[in-house]
């Protein structure tokens, strides 16, 4: 069976909802930044949006869009993959319980704090009833939600499913994670992020809402292989990991046009993308793609839209290129590589449609 | 025909003791666990819970891990359960080729977190529980113990987690992505959804009554519990006896509201009936329902509507479990789920432990007291906030 992405959206520290990053990406340098707001009126009341965070606005109009651009009026499920999900809301109602004790506590702020807050709030944008899922895995929780839409369109459970990767950057978390190394000092730039010898990358946000289906139409962007979730291998069980997804797929090593990495900067992390790189693919051009998008638990959300634009577009922009051992042809298939901190892997194979 | 996925392991820990005996001598003794607080820091001494007994430190020594590891509460429950389940499968001894782990929660590392959060925001100190808090973390710590797993995730659908944590297990075993999976929902009380509960009106003084028409609110309970699901023949080729199969499933979403469920119980109806369908089971073929039967009126009220559009005229026996366990949460469907097949082994049905009288608003009354009666097919409710309902059905080995 062939499954396909059909549409992505995404809202991002790159210009919102359109593929300006394509020909003409943003350069950042700080080492906080905030996702570019788009207009949300095309896509939700303007009463409703004033009751709704950030992150539930970017994943409603992230997600109406998919759906519009899939040219579908309902969707069979709705997954999404969050690290902190409605992180905002949980440290409202966390800091009023801190400082204020437990007394005077009001309920809007816990009832939108629960991960699947996100999902939910698109069920009820679309009145969708279909299947409902939420993952929180850290730096997979994107992926497990695109390997559970596959294995259901495997199964015949399901026909399309909106998968989406949604994670806001509040000030105080950012803070926190800076205190455990996530975050870089000092002005970011391609070539530092590229030389670095030092922990740690620079924080973007995600919103990516991608539809996928069993169905070939004139939209679909590119064909969905398989998605494996690894944890812990060891360098030998990722090797087979990736020799089993090329044999399933019918594809050799050289049939791999692209290898698209997680690469960020972090030179512990990073180690680990160029021994992948070398390893399983030492003739293969390798891109990356946080360098335009950031870090943060979803940011592998952006691989797979970046990847399935360059395959819909059959064309790789230079500014995504990594190392190029050989000039880089058209792409066909793109192999991508995630890792969060070496504990949790994925593997992504997409193919032109 | 497709190979039949079975359920090879179960491990629990909730208020009602560690390990199925102990969950099965509470259940037939009628036995409630809710009671007052002693472990959660809070102020709101008043309100009834079903704790586990045991304290992290007391949980540490049973599972071998140093006192100075920092391994956060919800984890540590995850531990103890998911190792009974994880023993009885004998996945160390006789280990599939790939094994996932996929685990539900919500509250994370919560409990710590909102002891430390003024030192997360303003010092350096306990920042080592900053990587602790996230729900994956909690997940990950409880795969680095038991050293087998080749996949990990966490499902966060709030109280139904746990069932769609089976779900997502049993759906990768189908298409063969794995071998075998642990599957289950871990949660500890944390003063964050105490007080969530609380702000929320939903919290009973009282021990709570399901399906009553005094019905006020639910008690909060915690609690870990996992199966671990194979096909049936891989089973067979590893030696370990099946007890049960997993026949059914189905999640859907009530779309209605963020934490109230439709009038009609849509998204609950749809579940059971998408369970049926999914196991070619008839209504009547159901001898027990666990529900969800939380002790609210908007839970009970609507989960009851939606079991009589599902059954019809001819409801079977059921029940809900929440007032001997407590809500054990993101826990409930796994907790529920070993409860189901403990009902299903020994052929009973666990008493909906007090109920008063009869709803007003729908004409349907649980089973009050152990009832031992015959049990081929079981059916386990799961419901959430954000309308994510569950539902899956667990039959006999035939």
């Amino acid at each position: 069976m062939d499954i396909f992405i059909q549409s992505a959206a995404h809202i991002s520290i790159q210009n919102p909802l359109c593929e300006d990053w394509f020909e003409n990406p943003i350069p950042h340098t700080e080492g906080y930044n905030r996702s570019i707001e788009p207009d949300y009126k095309p896509f939700i009341n303007p009463i409703a949006a004033r009751r709704m965070g950030k992150l539930i606005k970017r994943a409603i109009a992230t997600s109406v869009s998919a759906i519009q651009s899939a040219d579908l009026e309902q969707v069979d499920a709705i997954i999404t993959g969050t690290g902190l999900g409605c992180i905002e809301n949980t440290e409202k109602f966390l800091s009023a319980m801190v400082n204020e004790g437990e007394q005077f506590l009001q309920p809007t702020f816990f009832m939108q704090s629960t991960h699947n807050t996100i999902s939910s709030q698109i069920a009820l944008h679309q009145k969708c009833n279909g299947y409902n899922c939420t993952y929180s895995h850290r730096g997979t929780s994107f992926e497990s939600g695109l390997s559970d839409a596959l294995q259901q369109m495997l199964l015949g459970r399901i026909n399309n499913a909106l998968v989406g990767g949604h994670d806001e950057m509040t000030p105080d978390y950012y803070n926190m994670l800076g205190k455990i190394g996530y975050w870089k000092q000092g002005e970011i730039s391609e070539q530092t992020l590229k030389r670095s010898n030092t922990k740690g990358s620079f924080a973007g946000e995600t919103s990516v809402a991608l539809v996928v289906g069993t169905t070939h139409t004139q939209h679909s962007l590119c064909k969905l292989r398989d998605v494996d979730l690894l944890y812990k291998p060891s360098s030998e069980s990722l090797k087979q990991a990736v020799e089993r997804m090329l044999q399933q797929a019918n594809l050799h090593v050289s049939d791999i046009n692209a290898v698209m990495l997680g690469t960020s900067g972090d030179c512990d992390f990073d180690e680990t993308y160029k021994r992948f790189a070398q390893t399983n693919f030492p003739n293969t051009p390798t891109l990356w793609y946080k360098h335009l998008f950031g870090e943060s638990f979803t940011a592998a959300a952006f691989s797979v839209y970046a990847a399935a634009t360059c395959l819909s577009k059959k064309h790789v922009p230079q500014h995504l290129v990594y190392n190029t051992p050989k000039p880089l042809e058209q792409p066909h298939n793109i192999l991508i590589y995630n890792h969060f901190q070496n504990i949790n892997h994925s593997l992504i194979l997409l193919s032109q449609c | 025909m497709a190979d039949k996925l079975v359920v090879t392991g179960m491990g629990i820990i909730s208020g009602l003791g560690v390990g199925k005996n102990d969950t099965l001598q509470a259940l037939l003794a009628e036995k409630s666990s809710v009671g007052t607080i002693t472990h959660l820091q809070t102020t709101h001494t008043d309100i009834p819970v079903a704790e586990v007994r045991m304290t992290d430190d007391e949980m540490k020594s049973a599972l071998d891990i140093p006192q100075n590891q920092l391994v956060t509460r919800t984890p540590l429950m995850a531990m103890v359960a998911a190792k009974e389940a994880i023993q009885q499968a004998q996945l160390q001894k006789q280990k599939p080729k790939r094994i996932a782990f996929i685990n539900g929660t919500t509250v994370g590392g919560m409990e710590k977190s909102e002891l430390f959060y003024r030192d997360f925001l303003d010092n350096e100190q306990h920042k080592e529980f900053i990587a602790a808090h996230d729900c994956g973390a909690g997940t990950d710590a409880v795969a680095d113990y038991f050293g087998i797993f080749d996949v990990t995730t966490t499902i966060s659908t709030a109280c139904s987690s746990a069932i769609n944590a089976l779900i997502i297990g049993a759906n990768l075993i189908k298409t063969g992505k794995v071998d075998a999976a642990v599957v289950g929902g871990t949660e500890c009380l944390s003063k964050f959804h105490l007080n969530g509960f609380n702000t929320l009106m939903i919290l009973d003084r009282e021990p709570c009554k399901p399906f009553s028409k005094n019905h006020v609110g639910l008690n909060l309970g915690e609690g870990a519990a996992y199966l671990v699901l194979e096909t049936a023949s891989a089973a067979q080729e590893r030696g370990v006896q099946a007890l049960c199969e997993l026949n059914g499933y189905a999640n859907f979403c009530d779309a209605f509201h963020q934490t109230a469920t439709s009038p009609n119980g849509q998204g609950p109806f749809l579940a059971m009936q998408g369970a049926l369908a999914d196991s070619n089971l008839q209504p009547s073929d159901i001898d027990y329902i666990s529900c969800h039967g939380t002790g609210t009126g908007n839970n009970d009220t609507t989960e009851g509507i939606a079991i009589t559009r599902v059954f019809g005229e001819h409801i079977p026996d059921f029940s809900s479990t929440k007032a001997f366990t407590g809500h054990t949460t993101s826990a409930a469907g796994s907790v529920e789920a070993v409860i189901s097949i403990l009902a299903l082994q020994n052929n009973f049905v666990p008493a909906n432990l007090n109920f008063t009288e009869k709803m007003d608003e729908v004409d349907i009354v649980p089973v009050t007291k152990t009832k031992h009666k015959e049990i081929q097919h079981v059916m386990n409710n799961s419901f959430g906030f954000g309308g994510n309902d569950s539902s899956c059905i667990f039959s006999k080995i035939k």
